[in-house]
Formats: C-alpha cells, sequence, structure tokens
C-alpha cells in the first residue's frame, strides 16, 4: 500500500516535473477524445434525425373511380404480403376529400371550387415501408397486373411526394459524416498514442541515472515502471475532463442553432441523463490509450 | 560470504571478460581489488549485482545460489548489497536525508522507520548537520558519504565500493577509506575497487589483483601490483 502511495506520489511529481511534455501530451489526448465525443454526439443526432425522416417516406398509390371493395380488400391482402410493408392506410374518395378539406380550411375559394366540381380526389393506399431504401419491392407488387389495372392511369405511384431523392441524399451525407468521424477519431486515437509513446520515451531518457539508481537500490520492475504509467494515466484523465466539458459546452452553444437541422435534444438529454456514466468512459478511453502508450514506450525504451 | 567457482563471462560480442575467475571471500573481511582498466572487475561488481549473468561458473553471496535466482527477485538480491560509485550517482533535485530515505522508501519501508534510520545513518557518515542540503551544495567527498549511507541504510552485509576515491583528493580519499575502514569494523564486508597505488599499500589488506580475467595475484596484506608474481603466474595457468 505504501508502495503504491508511493508510486502515485512519483507520477504526479513527475507529471508536474516535465511540466512542458505534459501540457503537449494532454494537449493532443484533449483533442483526441474531443473528436470522438464530437463524432459520437453527431453520430447520435444523425441518426436521430434520419430516423425521423425516414419515417415520412412513404408511398402513395391512386386508385381508379369505381374500385369496389372487394378490390380494395385484395389489394390490401397483396401489399401486406410484401415483407417490407410496414402499414397500409386506405383512404377513400370521402376521407380524402374530408382531409383535403381539413388542411385547407383557411381557403374558402378553394374548398368553394372543390364542392362546385364534386368529388374529384381519387382513393388512394399510403404504404410505408420497413426499409425506405427498398421502395422498389413495394413497387412490384403494385404493379403486378391484378393490382395495377385498379390504379387510377392519370395519377401515376408517388414517393413521399417526389422528397424521396432529398431524403436519399441527406441519408447519403449523414452516412458519409459517421464514416468520417469514425476515420478521424481513429487518426487521432494513433496519434495521440505516438505523442504520448514519444513523451513517455523522452521522460525515459531524462531519468535515466535516476532509474539507474532505483535498480541500483533494489527498486522492483513495478516500482520504476508505475510512476511512467501513472503520469499517462494523468494525461488522460486531465484530458477527458477538458475534452467533456469542451464538447458539452459547445453541444449547448451550437445546439440551439442546429436543431432546425439536425436533432440534438436526445443528445443532450443523454448527457443530462448519464454524465457520469460519459465521464467515466470517456476517462476511460483516455486512460486506454495513456497506458498503452507508455507500456510500449517502455517495453521499447525501459530495460530492467 | 562470497564465491566465485570458475565463472566465465562473455559479452555477446564476444569478448571475455572472466575466465574461469575463483575468488572466496569471508565475511567481515576488507578486500581491495587491483587491475588495469577492462580487467575485469567491473563484471565481478555487475556479476554480484546480477546486472549481469556468467556464462558458466557458480556464484554464491551470502548462501544463495545465483543460479537459483528468478528475474523478479533481482531487486531483492541488490537491496542486500550495498553499491558506491565513483561519480556519486545521488538524486540531484533530492535533499540529501531523501536521497538516503530513497533506498528505503524503494524497499517498502515505512514513513516511520525512515524518519527513524536516516538520520542516524548520516550521523555515522558524519553528515548529521547537512541532512536537508542539495548535493550541489556538497564537496565531493561529503557527496561520497551521502552515497556510502544510501548503500548501508538498508544494512546490508556487503558493501562494494567501486573506485569510490577516483573523483576525490588525496585527503578526502582518506577521509573516505576511514569510513569504509569502520564500516568493515561494525562487521560489513567491504570489497573496494581502487587504481589509488598509496591507498592500497597503507591498508595492509588482503590485495587482489585481476589481468584479463583471471586472479593474478591474491595476498594477505597484498601491495599495489598489477603484474602477476612468477611462481602464482604459472600455478594458475595450470
Amino acid at each position: 500500500m505504501i508502495q503504491f502511495i508511493r508510486i502515485l506520489q512519483t507520477g504526479c511529481r513527475n507529471f508536474m516535473r516535465n511540466a512542458w511534455l505534459s501540457v503537449a501530451a494532454t494537449a493532443v489526448m484533449t483533442l483526441t477524445l474531443t473528436i470522438i465525443v464530437i463524432s459520437f454526439i453527431s453520430n447520435l443526432a444523425l441518426t436521430s434525425t434520419i430516423k425521423g425522416v425516414t419515417d415520412k417516406i412513404d408511398v402513395s398509390v391512386y386508385l381508379k373511380t369505381d374500385i369496389t371493395q372487394a378490390e380494395v380488400d385484395s389489394f390490401t391482402k397483396s401489399l401486406n404480403s410484401s415483407s417490407n410493408v410496414a402499414s397500409v392506410e386506405y383512404l377513400s374518395k370521402e376521407k380524402a376529400l374530408a382531409s383535403y378539406q381539413e388542411k385547407n380550411k383557411n381557403n374558402p375559394q378553394l374548398l368553394q371550387a372543390l364542392t362546385q366540381a364534386g368529388n374529384i380526389l381519387p382513393a388512394s393506399f399510403n404504404i410505408k415501408a420497413k426499409d425506405p431504401k427498398k421502395l422498389n419491392e413495394i413497387a412490384e407488387v403494385i404493379n403486378q397486373p391484378a393490382n395495377k389495372s385498379l390504379l387510377d392511369p392519370s395519377a401515376p405511384q408517388t414517393y413521399s411526394g417526389g422528397r424521396k431523392t432529398t431524403i436519399d441524399r441527406i441519408v447519403s451525407f449523414s452516412n458519409f459524416f459517421k464514416t468520417g468521424g469514425l476515420i478521424l477519431s481513429v487518426i487521432f486515437v494513433v496519434i495521440s498514442t505516438l505523442i504520448i509513446f514519444n513523451t513517455i520515451r523522452m521522460a525515459i531518457f531524462t531519468r535515466r541515472d535516476e532509474i539507474d539508481i532505483m535498480k541500483l537500490v533494489g527498486a522492483t520492475k513495478w516500482f520504476i515502471r508505475g510512476p511512467f504509467i501513472i503520469e499517462a494515466i494523468l494525461y488522460g484523465v486531465i484530458a477527458a475532463i477538458i475534452a467533456l466539458l469542451l464538447s458539452y459546452s459547445l453541444l449547448l452553444g451550437a445546439g440551439p442553432k442546429l436543431s432546425s437541422y439536425i436533432n440534438v435534444d436526445s443528445t443532450i438529454h443523454l448527457f443530462r441523463t448519464y454524465p457520469i456514466v460519459i465521464v467515466l468512459c470517456e476517462m476511460l478511453i483516455g486512460i486506454t490509450i495513456g497506458m498503452i502508450s507508455s507500456l510500449l514506450a517502455m517495453s521499447r525504451y525501459l530495460k530492467l | 560470504m562470497i564465491l566465485f567457482d570458475r565463472v566465465t563471462k562473455v559479452y555477446p560480442n564476444g569478448s571475455v571478460a572472466l575466465s574461469g575467475l575463483n575468488l572466496h571471500i569471508q565475511p567481515k573481511e576488507f578486500v581491495t581489488i587491483v587491475g588495469s582498466s577492462g580487467a575485469g572487475k567491473s563484471t565481478l561488481i555487475k556479476l554480484l549485482t546480477r546486472e549481469e549473468t556468467q556464462a558458466s561458473g557458480k556464484i554464491i553471496v551470502g548462501g544463495l545460489d545465483y543460479d537459483t535466482i528468478q528475474a523478479k527477485d533481482i531487486p531483492l538480491v541488490r537491496r542486500r548489497i550495498g553499491v558506491v560509485f565513483q561519480d556519486f550517482k545521488l538524486l540531484p533535485n533530492r535533499r540529501v536525508g531523501e536521497n538516503v530515505a530513497f533506498a528505503l522508501e524503494v524497499s517498502g519501508a515505512s514513513n516511520r522507520e525512515i524518519k527513524r534510520a536516516v538520520p542516524k545513518m548520516l550521523q555515522l557518515v558524519g553528515l548529521a548537520a547537512k541532512e536537508h542540503s542539495f548535493p550541489h551544495e556538497l564537496s565531493g567527498g561529503e557527496r561520497q558519504r551521502v552515497a556510502i549511507a544510501r548503500a548501508l541504510i538498508r544494512q546490508p552485509k556487503i558493501l562494494i565500493a567501486d573506485e569510490p576515491t577516483g573523483n576525490l583528493d588525496p585527503k578526502t580519499s582518506w577521509e573516505i577509506i576511514e569510513l569504509l575502514l569502520k564500516i568493515n569494523r561494525y562487521g560489513t564486508t567491504v570489497l573496494l575497487t581502487t587504481h589509488n597505488k598509496e591507498i592500497v599499500n597503507a591498508l595492509k589488506r588482503r590485495v587482489i589483483t585481476i589481468n584479463r580475467g583471471r586472479i593474478v595475484r591474491d595476498e594477505e596484506q597484498g601491495r599495489y601490483s598489477l603484474e602477476a608474481p612468477t611462481t602464482l603466474k604459472g600455478a594458475d595457468r595450470k
């Protein structure tokens, strides 16, 4: 126990004594951890945004005017048989009119025109897909000859009223960001591992004499190695705290501005609900990077 | 106390540092080892502190057969032997007392033990007043006393002094040698290596001369000489 306390003391003292090296190593570690947190946050925010967007993708199929209830039922049945269909909603001519009137209740001129013309709105199916990327499976069902004959030939089927391409773009854009964040995180983990490796290496060289003396007076291997590990752990812990403060204030500051584009509420909520878990995870990442690089440096340069 | 039985040491580059060296040192002896540079003195010391391992032969120190030592026990072996060097090897940013305490800290002694033992030891080496000085504030002789105090604080049975007077003027050198003799009187086996002819001749203690990895001369109350006596030279070559 007294040995452990002494190792801890020596580690902290060495951290202070090597102030500039420590600051550099901690700064790189902070940058790395900040990038990891930001990439994690944007991953969460983008995922929840995409989910919100893709939920809105549906297929509308307009039916011919003289469709019978039996035909509606069989069409529904064949749609439901497709594995990618999440739900099918039948909108009769009357319901379509009612919802149209509801939507345009502030536009009496339009409603008046509609009443004069009689109900010209077609009946339709609103189909929600399980996987919005595989809408062609649904299209196949719709285009089966038995079903195709029931369609309104003048009104082609639509995918979310033409928003599909936009949504597709958003999805691929956010996927690009997610992958980019991951790659950037990996690159910075490697960089900070190298920097800390070098810092510990230099510390080993500058303390060469001290290490010799420690060996001479019979210090065990771990008594000599311990302080270097403590030093590297300190980089990780301090960097984790700074990185979290940095990214959380960034999130709070930029959140309101971003909220019209992406969904950041769930992320802020996560930070507020599990602050300790997040701090610990972050420290764990920092400590792991620090320990691995200091152990690597010692296995190479600290021959005991 | 120390037994070398046909010990050979070959370095990776092929140079033979010790070849079939036999040596027996009794407890409480004061032995001086002389020999020109590269004769094998340093290798002998490194084998004793287990910084190096012999290629063949047996080394037994204080009843402990070095062949049976596992890597993790090497620190324990070193704690049984005190070593001082020509260049003192003190920690420059620690005070005298802390330097001496360091040897105890490393072996897990409690703070109370350290507080009790360090002033006593400094008194023994005549540095009681300098406990709070830094090494750079001390003279060479005083620094060597600190090193001796550090080597002795764990009460080792053996003290190795590897050219302890190499950096000191004659008067100070004698003070250090007198300190070593005092320590020897208290019962510690002392192994001294030196190039100082006057000291060796004045000591009138056992002198072992090493040349090319062999003992060429081993005399009670010996004198400084790097040459092998004609008789022993022949006997050793057999």
